[in-house]
């Protein structure tokens, strides 16, 4: 992480700075303070490991038995149905890999859709190579799975169906809840990664029938390196990482307790607050929509109109390039995300925008927004100061952009 | 190392870059060079007087190395001799930059070649207004004559995604419809098709599409997303039409587009 977006991530009440408007906190967040607070006890005095049979240990047992109630609470599942991994990748590996182990003499057949994270699309690799064969369903022109398309993809053998609740890059709400109920009872397990909807959606396993579902700590202002998955009673999984059986043998190796007390601290502060929150988030969200879309000529929103992440804004404006976008913004103090092939790594453009239907010149063109508890009202004013004379400066250089008349 | 750890240089030529435009006039030639995946898209135009590059312009789509590299590019070349400037290579733009990310030493570094291309047109007198209609002057849709295209899956998919006739645009809400450029009905049929849905593709295997000025100057106004120099290949989906295979003919590459409807009208 370079000076700049260090700056920016701990902007808002962690520190008084506002030398950059970071409006990407998809990609990070910074931890809430109160978190911190929270955490700094069981890094120094209460050190102790939760295996350990001395006073010291059972203290430490009790922590993390009070931390599994709070987050299992945060989603309305039982306490012994949190399974705490070092991430969401993690807990996607456990998901998808150990759930496939454990059920192969059931089939060998899992979904996934064209939606998902990267670490799905490579989980589903490996899978492959196993032996499993894997199904991609195709997305709407907002990016949205229907549940019809999915259903005449699943066959005798098929396991399992993982959907990730939301996306993490055009903000597209899956929908989870149809989804669930067509799959309950009928031997097909549903994982969902939440990681992008937790904390910004009402989560609540307890009325929705999803069999697992993977959890991030940061993505509700708690640490970094430590996820969860959620497990329902019932649903069995192979353990992906072997050693001490902690977590009821589903994940290996001494708890990082300190992180886990500050996921937890992070999932009450959600419980409280996020309500209001989301609510706030959403203005400024719909403020800049509202804006880019009346003040940039040929500007358009990615992904579904409503039923969207509220703190997602994605844009893509013809005949220009998402990295050059960036860079420029950069040059403005403004951190956003692109899903252009050329901030990639792959070099290759948004998997997701082909799959709602768009040119590789167009999904080029991508420029993301994401809000969280940190950005303010005024954001958008200085995102609206700085964007439109961006966007006028690359067309000048573009063969491909031709303004209408 | 990250795609935005660019060398300061390679920053102030993206920021402030040199000689950007076209040129026109009888002593010029262009060269257009691109990278659909990458989705980098480069013109350089040259001026030539006595053999040698007297005036360079250019244009880029893509990402900062792309801009930067298509600056340097002209900064180099201006007043070389032809053969001289054939010389200057990749590694060369890439090193007067202070090097560039090695991610980026393939995809975003073609401003070299766009410059060879511009050289190369120059000499088998190849005007910039000629440059890419090559490939497709061997298609039907090139000659104006509107021959059927073979387009594997039309008839299998059709009632499933397939439309002949558009007696309803209401009945195509909200999905994505790729109109296959059969003339004036046909882009008028896009064009009414964007009150129902954000997204219509009007496919022609031309540079432009086969349509009266009128029609031409509607499109440009309305919603609809125009792709050239597609020639659809095959229909593809699960029961229904899902996706497109589609030929780019001035790439010659071919790549699977998205879509629920294809109207080919009879």
């Amino acid at each position: 992480m370079n000076k700049d977006q260090a700056r920016g991530g701990a902007g808002g009440h962690a520190s008084p700075s506002r030398d950059i408007v970071y409006a990407d906190y998809q990609s990070a967040k910074p931890v809430d303070p109160r978190v911190v607070e929270a955490m700094l006890p069981f890094m120094t005095e209460r050190f102790g490991n939760p295996s350990s049979l001395h006073g010291v240990g059972d203290e430490a047992t009790a922590a993390l038995d009070d931390a599994r109630v709070r987050v299992a609470r945060f989603v309305g599942a039982q306490p012994d149905e949190i399974v705490f991994t070092s991430g969401a990748t993690e807990a996607n590996n456990l998901a998808l890999i150990g759930y496939c182990r454990r059920n192969r003499r059931k089939g060998d057949h899992v979904l996934i859709s064209e939606a998902e994270h990267i670490s799905i699309l490579n989980i589903a690799k490996v899978l492959e190579k196993e032996g499993f064969r894997v199904t991609r369903v195709p997305l709407d022109l907002y990016g949205r799975v229907s549940p019809q398309k999915l259903r005449a993809r699943i066959v005798d053998e098929t396991i399992l169906v993982s959907l990730g609740w939301a996306s993490n890059e055009i903000g597209t709400v899956q929908p989870i809840e149809e989804i669930a109920a067509m799959l309950d009872g009928t031997g097909v397990a549903l994982h969902t990664d939440a990681v992008a909807a937790a904390g910004l959606l009402p989560i609540d396993v307890g009325t929705v029938p999803i069999g697992l579902m993977t959890l991030s700590s940061n993505d509700i202002y708690g640490p970094r390196g430590l996820g969860a998955l959620y497990v329902r009673k019932g649903v069995q999984v192979a353990p992906v990482l072997v050693g001490g059986g902690q977590e009821r043998g589903l994940r290996s190796g001494s708890e990082d307790l300190a992180a886990i007390v500050g996921m937890a601290a992070a999932a009450d502060i959600m419980v409280a607050e996020m309500p209001a929150e989301v609510a706030r988030i959403k203005a400024i969200r719909d403020r800049l929509v509202e804006r880019v879309l009346a003040e940039i000529p040929d500007s358009h929103l990615n992904g579904h109109p409503e039923q969207r992440l509220p703190n997602n804004a994605h844009f893509r404006f013809d005949g220009v390039e998402g990295e050059a976008m960036v860079l420029s913004l950069r040059d403005a103090g403004i951190a956003v995300a692109t899903g252009s092939a050329c901030s990639s790594k792959t070099l290759e453009p948004s998997h997701t925008l082909i799959s709602c239907g768009l040119l590789h010149e167009e999904a080029h063109g991508s420029l993301e927004f994401t809000f969280g508890r940190f950005s303010r009202e005024d954001d958008v004013e200085r995102i609206m100061a700085a964007l439109p004379p961006v966007i006028e400066r690359l067309r000048a250089l573009s063969p491909l952009y031709r303004a209408k008349a | 190392m990250k795609s935005t750890q660019y060398s300061e240089k390679t920053l102030d030529h993206f920021r402030n870059p040199r000689n950007v435009g076209i040129l026109e006039g009888p002593n010029v030639a262009m060269g257009r060079v691109g990278n659909p995946v990458c989705g980098d898209l480069m013109e350089m135009y040259i001026e030539v007087e006595d053999d040698r590059i007297k005036d360079i312009r250019f244009q880029t789509f893509g990402c900062g190395s792309a801009v930067a590299t298509s600056s340097m590019t002209t900064e180099l070349v201006r007043g070389m001799t032809l053969d001289e400037a054939l010389e200057v290579s990749r590694g060369d733009v890439a090193d007067a930059l202070d090097g560039l990310p090695p991610i980026k030493m393939h995809c975003s570094n073609l401003a070299a070649d766009a410059l060879h291309e511009a050289v190369k047109n120059w000499r088998a007198g190849i005007r910039p207004d000629d440059v890419g209609t090559e490939p497709v002057a061997t298609s039907c849709a090139a000659t104006g004559e509107a021959e059927p295209v073979e387009i594997a899956g039309l008839d299998d998919y059709e009632g499933k995604g397939v439309h002949r006739v558009v007696a309803d645009p209401a009945a195509l809400a909200d999905q994505r419809v790729v109109v296959l450029d059969t003339g004036d009905a046909a882009a008028q049929t896009a064009i009414a098709l964007t009150d129902h849905t954000a997204r219509v593709v009007l496919m022609t295997t031309a540079k432009d599409p086969e349509v009266s000025a009128a029609t031409r100057s509607a499109l440009r106004l309305s919603d609809v997303k125009v792709l050239t120099e597609a020639q659809p290949l095959s229909l593809h989906g699960e029961g229904e039409l899902e996706r497109i295979r589609v030929h780019d003919l001035n790439e010659d590459e071919e790549y699977e587009l998205t879509a629920d409807a294809f109207v080919v009208l009879r």
